[in-house]
């Protein structure tokens, strides 16, 4: 099988197309488990854009791009912004914190819950917090 | 009749550029005869560095013709004309700094003595360049006149004598000019109110410009420490959304269709934040929402309580924290409208009547599956729990803390319960052996918890009762206890049928003497060695969270045992808590590491013997007291073989104070 793309394409609903880093991308679980060509068809949702075949995995994994009908263009921005910025301090210490603007923030928290981005999860947090 | 002529000298009409230097004291006569001789003793001294005819030339072409002259002269000469012309160049600065303080009185900044600087000759052109008087264009500094600069001089403005009437720039009224007044963004003047507000907005720019309190950054980290926020990498995007969030808390309106989890993780910040309020309350309060997680209720008021319960009627799960303000009402309002109410924790709903405790239970009756009462004074009282014990026979959660007035009667009520699962107290009077003991006999074969916190008399048959009734219990808590003997402790965990514990806490169980801080050596007191490394034995492997502070009769030999030798292995554990166990050292704490591949938190406050240590990358260690200001130490994680590389390490905290 061939190598795949360095980059991938994500789509929003109102047809904004970010190209991004495919391992950039990946922070993601579900964008990493949609573009995943290996990845069994446990297709649920009504919100994924994506066609059961049989043979090779999700429509998304062929053609390396991700369609999102609920996030937004400048939602989908800002979403990519923090994968970039999330990768490049990786392993840094005492990392200012990405600009969020506050009219922005709340549909960003819940795209981000919806991509499920980064560790830890939401749970583990709020356990966290509660302990 | 000649004084009257002389008196009648008809004056021409002048030229703007003399009114400009009448005005500001300038006198274009003084000048000219100031250059013209200034011209001849130049010429008087030799070919110096010549002196271009007076007209006013660029700095360049000064500096030009200065060069060809330099390259001309031979050096001694060179040297000799400009220390002159040093000289007269401080002979004159001098000379026009004295003018500048005669003729200031009030006149403002550096156009006045541009203006004279200039006039003068002397100093280069701009006052504010205190540059080098010894400029490299030896003596021409009357040549360096910025054309640009003269002329937007000559156009400007001057500041007005006080008394003067003035436009303000800002409001355009008329106001006198005085000395105070300051001036706009374009340089001209402003009355007096828009002055206020000008200084104001300074003012305000000022401090959010201001720097933080020393400490502060490093008060951040710890705190972010101690919530298990890891200190690498960037933080996640919902992390960064929520505390954006919480920061604009006020312009919040409407959360959307957030899902519940995120619901309640923002009501989490918001309590942590304290800016739960009735204006805010509303966010949280939707009425497809099943369960309300408000853990800081203490600014909502009555009508509040009761919004609570008329937006959200279908609530299963009610968890409310400091709830001051709530009153029989809001609960009668309650028992009427929420009907599928299950799950019910209010801390500190002390307006709350005991007839009102007593009617919760009455007509809750089979409904109610938990309870957590914690701190209630005067309220709940031992006829109440038997009332609840008679009605709500479905409970299996139950948690009485700090509850004052219950004692021995509420103890035997609670040993009635069926279906009882998780039971959890701490009790301020005295319970005696018996009833927990018949306690545990009755419902210990179905426990899953069980925390007994402060039975400060419990003793060894407690333990015993434990040993031989509970058979599934996952989370054993014993804890601020001193009678309970070490022996005691290694009969539990010996050959005892129960699985292995999850949650195991025993902190705070040793002697209280302080004549003998060692306690008892032949028979100690308090989860000790022998007990200590029974539970490791029985409960290692599945272990999660294991508490022994303050347990400060278990000796080094056993720690050692249990973490630093090599086959020593602790797959489940993720938090564990030494604190005050003093025989704790740094190979201990290097052993658990070790043994430990899934710990996320060590908490040892109070453990002097430890020093230097290499923390791995996933694990946050808090409270080692080793004083070295602060220093941090960045790194990495385990490498394949198991060598540590050094990890985040904060030094010099302050000691909790316990034990």
């Amino acid at each position: 099988m061939a190598t795949l793309s360095q980059f991938v394409t994500l789509v929003s609903s109102d047809d904004f197309s970010f190209i991004v880093l495919r391992s950039a991308a990946c922070l993601s679980g579900v964008i990493r488990r949609m573009l995943d060509p290996a990845c069994i068809i446990f297709s649920h949702a009504s919100l994924l854009y994506s066609v059961l075949t049989l043979t090779d995995g999700f429509v998304e994994a062929r053609t390396n791009t991700c369609h999102f009908e609920n996030i937004s263009g400048m939602v989908l921005e800002k979403v990519c912004e923090y994968m970039y910025y999330n990768e490049k301090h990786r392993d840094g210490k005492d990392v200012p914190d990405m600009d969020i603007p506050p009219e922005l923030c709340l549909e960003l928290l819940m795209a981000s819950d919806y991509l499920d981005s980064a560790c830890p999860s939401l749970l583990h947090m709020a356990l966290l917090t509660a302990a | 009749m000649s004084g009257r002529r002389n008196g009648n000298r008809i004056r021409g009409p002048q030229s703007a550029l003399t009114d400009f230097l009448a005005a500001n004291n300038i006198s274009a006569a003084q000048i000219r005869d100031d250059h013209e001789r200034r011209q001849r003793e130049a010429r008087n001294n030799g070919e110096g560095p010549s002196i271009a005819a007076g007209a006013a030339a660029t700095p360049a072409t000064g500096e030009d013709g200065a060069d060809e002259d330099v390259v001309e002269i031979d050096e001694e000469e060179e040297e000799r004309v400009r220390e002159d012309s040093k000289k007269r160049k401080r002979k004159g600065e001098v000379e026009a700094l004295e003018k500048i303080k005669k003729a200031k009185a009030g006149k403002g900044k550096g156009k006045e003595e541009k203006g004279k600087s200039k006039g003068k000759g002397k100093t280069k052109g701009k006052k504010g360049k205190k540059g080098d008087p010894d400029d490299d264009d030896d003596g021409d500094s009357d040549d360096d006149f910025d054309p640009d600069d003269l002329s937007r001089d000559m156009y400007k403005k001057s500041r007005p004598l006080p008394g003067q009437f003035e436009h303000c720039e800002i409001c355009s009224k008329r106001f006198t000019v005085t000395p105070y007044n300051i001036e706009g963004p374009d340089g001209g003047l402003v009355c007096t109110p828009c002055g206020k507000e000008l200084k104001k907005d300074v003012k305000a720019e000022k401090k959010s410009a201001a720097k933080q309190p020393q400490g502060r950054k490093r008060r951040k980290l710890e705190s972010d420490r101690l919530d298990g926020l890891v200190n690498r990498g960037a933080k996640s995007l919902q992390q960064m959304c929520i505390e954006t969030v919480a920061k604009h808390h006020d312009d919040v309106e409407e959360l959307g269709d957030m899902p519940a989890p995120l619901v309640e993780r923002l009501s989490q910040i918001f309590s942590k934040q304290r800016v739960l309020k009735p204006k805010t309350l509303p966010l949280f309060l939707r009425p497809d929402l099943q369960s309300v997680v408000l853990h800081d209720a203490a600014y909502l008021e009555a009508d509040d309580y009761k919004q609570i319960f008329a937006v959200v009627p279908n609530v299963q799960k009610l968890v409310l924290g400091n709830t001051c303000q709530m009153k029989d009402e809001a609960m009668e309002y309650m028992l009427e409208r929420c009907s599928k109410l299950k799950h019910v924790q209010l801390y500190a709903s002390n307006l709350v009547s005991t007839e009102m405790w007593e009617k919760f239970f009455t007509v809750m009756g089979g409904r109610l599956e938990s309870l957590a009462l914690k701190w209630l004074d005067n309220a709940l009282e031992d006829e109440s729990v038997e009332v609840m014990a008679r009605e709500c026979r479905n409970i299996r959660r139950l948690k009485f803390k700090l509850c004052r007035r219950l004692g021995e009667r509420a103890v035997a009520a609670i040993a009635t319960l069926p279906k009882l699962q998780h039971l959890s107290l701490q009790l301020s009077r005295d319970v005696s052996n018996e009833s927990l003991i018949s306690l545990i006999e009755q419902r210990g074969p179905k426990l899953l918890t069980l925390s007994l916190e402060k039975f400060l008399d419990a003793d060894d048959s407690l333990l015993a009762a434990i040993h031989s009734h509970c058979r599934s219990l996952q989370k054993l808590r014993v804890s601020e206890n001193d009678t309970i003997t070490d022996a005691a402790f290694t009969s539990l965990f010996t050959a005892w049928p129960n699985a292995s514990l999850v949650f195991a806490d025993f902190n705070a169980t040793r002697d209280i003497d302080n004549n003998n801080s060692d306690g008892p050596l032949e028979d100690p007191i308090g989860l000790g060695s022998a007990g200590f490394t029974a539970l490791m034995a029985h409960s290692g492997q599945a272990l999660k969270h294991l508490d022994i502070s303050s347990c400060r009769h278990i000796d080094l030999v056993a720690l050692s045992e249990a973490f630093c030798s090599s086959d020593a292995v602790y797959p489940a554990l993720e938090y564990i808590n030494v604190s005050f166990c003093s025989r704790v050292d740094t190979e201990v704490v290097e052993g658990i590491f070790k043994a430990c591949p899934a710990l996320k938190k060590l908490v040892a406050f109070g453990c002097f013997d430890v020093g230097a240590v290499r923390v791995p990358g996933s694990v946050v260690l808090i409270g080692v007291p080793r004083a070295r200001e602060g220093i941090e130490q960045f790194g990495g994680y385990f490498d394949g073989d198991g060598v540590g590389i050094q990890g985040i390490e904060i030094g010099g905290m302050a000691v909790e104070v316990g034990a």
